[in-house]
């Protein structure tokens, strides 16, 4: 948990330092004339003392024995799962302008059921056919949204 | 006071034509299914179907979008006594007494006292909206840049002070989000910053995406992580005949649910998670004045009509703060700003003026679909449960096929897909460190308001600090901030040194 909780802090911390950075490569001006970099400079300074902080907060903090340990046992797997769900999003999303929604949907919808245990292949091919198609006409057909068509034009 | 009666009927007659009626309908109940379903909470339900009302006049998509955020904390309900699952976190104390009922086979009463309970709290709602909001936009005329900045920095704290565990995180999530709204067009010079050169960026961050990303797929992929065993619990559904509340349920709830609403009501005018507050403030207060306290936790009634009361009723007052200030004290009325800010009504004390019947359409429109969620609601208790049947190794892939298509269609861009999964990504991250996303969303969508009552402030004042102390309003808001800060700091500072004390005189 405190491991955890110093990466989270340090990640904010480094947010932080990188606004400030970028804030000073822009003009800063006064308080009575600010410039386009002051706000976000002055935001990004906050952000590194208020994560800093946190930091020395929780490094000073002490833990309960054994609690390092109970904390770093996850489930195992579980986080891979989670990649890949992400990961099928994300393809759906690289293919969708080729591909064209219906396609997309269907490949998405395949994906993620399998992903979440469903294996027998006929329900599976049934449930995504049926969500696609069902998402495609409430979509294009019901709120007239265009949507990408793809190579194949549908 | 006549004269407010006098909009209010005119606003009955917005919310009564057949086109207003029909999105106040839809609304409702895409709210109440939004609520159920668990996956999807109001912010990310509200934000994934603004794009649907981009072809509706203002007045019929507020109407929407408002219905789906009462129908959302009413549809909460029914998974908290059903099945013990809030499905937001407003409901979160409905389950203690409402699923202890639903056990005992009372989950009828359960459900249509939560109908009731919500029906009076909104019936209460309107008049304090009717009779507050005109005096208030009135009064909040005087509101320059100072007051501005003062009011929405009280917001942030006081927001970050409830919510998480970590006053600092929440503080910090809340500068991430600040710091993110100011990517885009200066707001005060139109000069383009942390843009990077891409044009996508110039008009800033999608705000949509970061609600559906922090809140909706972060959700998702919180429960995908989970074993599947988790996610299938046994779901109670009642018949339709067991459903009315006895004379007795009737005769214990009629107080709790009268308190409850004036409570709720009272904490939607304040910054933060009312609804949440006031639910749990509201079955504290129940449990204190009940001759039988030792029944709440075994499934005393009162301990769902009052929380449930409170709940709508801080959820309808929160709109006050929005339409009055233009200011919303909690992410969903955030969404609703950014809403309204697409369809050209920037709300403020000259909403009511300006958009007259918008305002009072919206508030008219609240009491219809509250009398809706009652008539429609109960009947359908059957329905909306066998939905909670629906297996969550279906549900969740659904749930992310509508984010992606809701995502694609608020600007027709594949960027806005992949900004989403980004900050999915990070939601489930920030959920895995115990990071809030509420600070977050709310200073994005308030950010650029923040910084431009700061610039605007320090230029009237010629670069003086000053100016926010010397000026009454901004004053007390600023006092009343920093003892926000001050009180858990002092906490912690007496809660180290009690525990030194302790450790001092175990080893005496």
């Amino acid at each position: 948990m405190k491991k955890d909780e110093l990466i989270g802090g340090s990640v904010v911390f480094l947010f932080g330092a990188v606004t400030t950075i970028f804030s000073l490569q822009l003009p800063i001006g006064t308080f009575r004339r600010a410039g386009d970099g002051l706000f976000p400079l002055c935001l990004g300074l906050i952000l590194m003392f208020l994560s800093l902080l946190f930091v020395l907060q929780v490094f000073f903090r002490k833990e309960p024995r054994g609690e390092d340990a109970a904390s770093g046992s996850a489930i195992p797997g579980s986080a891979k799962q989670v990649l890949l769900f992400l990961g099928a999003a994300a393809l759906a999303t690289a293919l969708l302008n080729s591909l064209g929604y219906l396609l997309t949907a269907l490949f998405l919808m395949l994906a993620l059921l399998r992903l979440l245990g469903m294996k027998r292949w006929v329900p599976l091919a049934l449930f995504s056919l049926i969500s696609a198609g069902a998402s495609h006409l409430l979509f294009v057909y019901w709120l007239k949204i265009p949507l990408p068509r793809g190579w194949l034009d549908f | 006071m006549f004269e407010s009666l006098g909009h209010l009927a005119s606003g009955f007659g917005v919310a009564t034509t057949l086109h207003n009626l029909f999105y106040c309908l839809i609304g409702v109940t895409v709210g109440t299914l939004i609520g159920v379903l668990p996956g999807i909470g109001p912010i990310a339900g509200i934000a994934l179907l603004i794009p649907a009302t981009f072809g509706l006049d203002p007045t019929a998509a507020i109407i929407m979008l408002a219905g789906i955020y009462y129908g959302a904390m009413y549809g909460g309900s029914t998974t908290s006594i059903l099945l013990n699952v809030p499905g937001e976190t407003a409901s979160v104390i409905t389950c203690i007494d409402g699923y202890q009922m639903a056990q005992q086979g009372r989950a009828g009463p359960a459900l249509a006292i939560c109908a009731i309970g919500s029906f009076v709290a909104g019936t209460i709602g309107l008049f304090g909206l009717v009779f507050l909001a005109p005096p208030l936009a009135r009064a909040a005329l005087v509101f320059g840049p100072p007051e501005y900045f003062a009011l929405m920095v009280f917001g942030f704290i006081v927001l970050s002070n409830v919510t998480g565990t970590s006053l600092l995180k929440s503080l910090m999530m809340a500068v991430v989000g600040l710091i993110i709204g100011t990517i885009g067009l200066d707001p005060v010079t139109g000069n383009a910053r942390f843009t990077f050169g891409h044009v996508y960026l110039l008009g800033g961050i999608e705000f949509v995406a970061v609600a559906i990303g922090l809140f909706g797929i972060a959700e998702v992929l919180a429960n995908v992580e989970k074993p599947p065993e988790m996610l299938e619990k046994k779901v109670i559904v009642p018949r339709f005949r067991d459903l009315y509340p006895s004379l007795t349920d009737l005769k214990k709830s009629i107080k709790p649910i009268l308190r409850g609403s004036g409570l709720g009501f009272g904490l939607g005018l304040v910054p933060g998670p009312a609804p949440v507050i006031a639910t749990y403030a509201s079955y504290m207060v129940e449990k204190k004045v009940s001759r039988h306290p030792e029944e709440f936790g075994k499934g005393a009634i009162e301990g769902v009509a009052g929380p449930e009361s409170a709940n709508n009723a801080a959820s309808q007052s929160a709109f006050i703060p929005l339409f009055v200030l233009g200011i919303p004290f909690a992410p969903p009325t955030a969404i609703l700003l950014g809403a309204l800010l697409i369809h050209g009504v920037n709300p403020g004390p000259l909403m009511i003026s300006q958009h007259p019947e918008l305002f009072w359409g919206v508030i008219a429109s609240m009491y219809i679909g509250n009398f809706i969620l009652l008539v429609l609601n109960l009947p359908f208790v059957p329905f909306f449960a066998s939905i909670l049947r629906i297996p969550q190794n279906i549900l969740l892939p659904l749930i992310v096929l509508f984010c992606l298509t809701g995502m694609y269609t608020v600007n027709n861009s594949v960027l806005d897909i992949w900004l989403m999964l980004l900050l999915g990504g990070l939601g489930y991250l920030m959920r895995k460190w115990a990071y809030e996303g509420a600070p977050l969303l709310l200073a994005l969508v308030l950010g650029p308001r923040l910084e431009v009552a700061f610039r605007q402030s320090l230029m009237i004042s010629r670069g003086d600090f000053e100016i926010f102390l010397s000026r009454p309003i901004s004053l007390a808001l600023l006092l009343a901030t920093a003892l926000f800060l001050l009180i858990p700091a002092a906490r912690m500072i007496l809660k180290a040194a009690k525990k030194d004390n302790l450790v001092k005189s175990r080893k005496t």
